[in-house]
């Protein structure tokens, strides 16, 4: 199991979320991908896409407005 | 939602994925951060106050203001999603909400302006009648590109600075430059361009009750399309 982490902290809306999709394609079934994110909209639209394609995904809230966004790869 | 997903833990669950301890980030105590919002909350009630004895409309316009960035930052609500996001990931929740409230905000201006007019009084708000043409197009389509890049709308922008999204004041000084050279420069816009549209205010055309239900009309059906593209886009993803 392989465990990536992707580094969004100054990025604003969409670039996590495209970050994290191209990084998510790299991956195998199974690895986990976490993005640390700051932007409180990245919080709402990489959990929602994450889930609407089926990972599993948990949010943490590392310190305040911080956040990372742990995905595991399912398909 | 896909039929996968049986196995998701509820949003804000932690330990149902596995990872390495050494990557998870060591977790600082936090303070608690109440007391500065009862504090807070208090100043805006203060100066809100303050203000509405001065002129009413100004403390009613201080309140609003502060009630509407308070729902749009507790909700993640964001214009800029609501038109990118069904392209960029297919989601199209934000694109309902959006016009959900468009519909909401219709009827009620609608109801505003029918009442005075039912009265016989001046029609609040025929100053925002403005013409619609070409140039609104072109002013839309430019505004679009530099709200995805910026990373939000006027709104979004404003609310994400206050929340403390620094890299944003940078969206937020050309916002304003924008907006001082647009201001400044409005009359030859509007001499050249924007007064050879016309003007159109719905009820002249199609008359009061016309004009709400073919607004309600056109918002549903997009709300429909929109519900239906966020399904078929949702289930593609999923496979």
């Amino acid at each position: 199991m392989k465990e990536v982490t992707l580094d969004c902290l100054g990025e604003a809306c969409p670039v996590p979320l495209v970050k994290a999709q191209k990084a998510l394609e790299d991956l195998a079934i199974g690895d986990v991908l976490i993005v640390s994110i700051d932007h409180s909209c990245a919080m709402k639209n990489v959990p929602e896409w994450a889930r609407e394609a089926g990972h599993n995904v948990e949010i943490e809230e590392v310190d305040d407005g911080e956040w990372e966004v742990v995905i595991e790869k399912a398909k | 939602m896909s039929d996968t997903t049986e196995n998701t833990p509820a949003t804000g669950t932690t330990g149902g994925i596995r990872r390495s301890s050494s990557s998870r980030a060591s977790k600082k105590p936090k303070k608690s951060t109440i007391p500065y919002g009862i504090l807070l909350a208090l100043v805006i009630g203060g100066i809100g106050v303050a203000l509405g004895t001065v002129n009413f409309t100004l403390g009613f316009f201080w309140f609003t203001g502060m009630a509407f960035g308070f729902i749009l930052q507790k909700t993640r609500f964001c214009f800029t999603a609501s038109l990118r996001d069904p392209y960029l990931t297919g989601s199209t929740s934000l694109t309902k909400a959006v016009l959900t409230a468009l519909a909401i905000t219709s009827l009620g201006f609608w109801a505003i302006m029918y009442s005075a007019h039912a009265k016989g009084l001046p029609i609040p708000g025929q100053g925002f009648v403005v013409p619609f043409g070409v140039h609104t197009m072109v002013g839309a389509f430019i505004f679009g590109i530099g709200m995805v890049i910026s990373g939000g709308c006027a709104s979004g922008t404003l609310m994400r600075v206050g929340e403390g999204f620094l890299m944003q004041i940078l969206s937020l000084t050309f916002f304003i430059v924008g907006s001082v050279l647009s201001a400044a420069t409005f009359g030859w816009w509007q001499l050249n361009f924007i007064n050879q549209s016309p003007k159109v205010f719905l009820p002249d055309v199609l008359g009061w009750f016309g004009a709400i239900v073919v607004q309600l009309l056109i918002i549903g059906f997009l709300w429909i399309a929109a519900d239906k593209y966020g399904k078929a886009k949702g289930a593609s993803d999923a496979h």
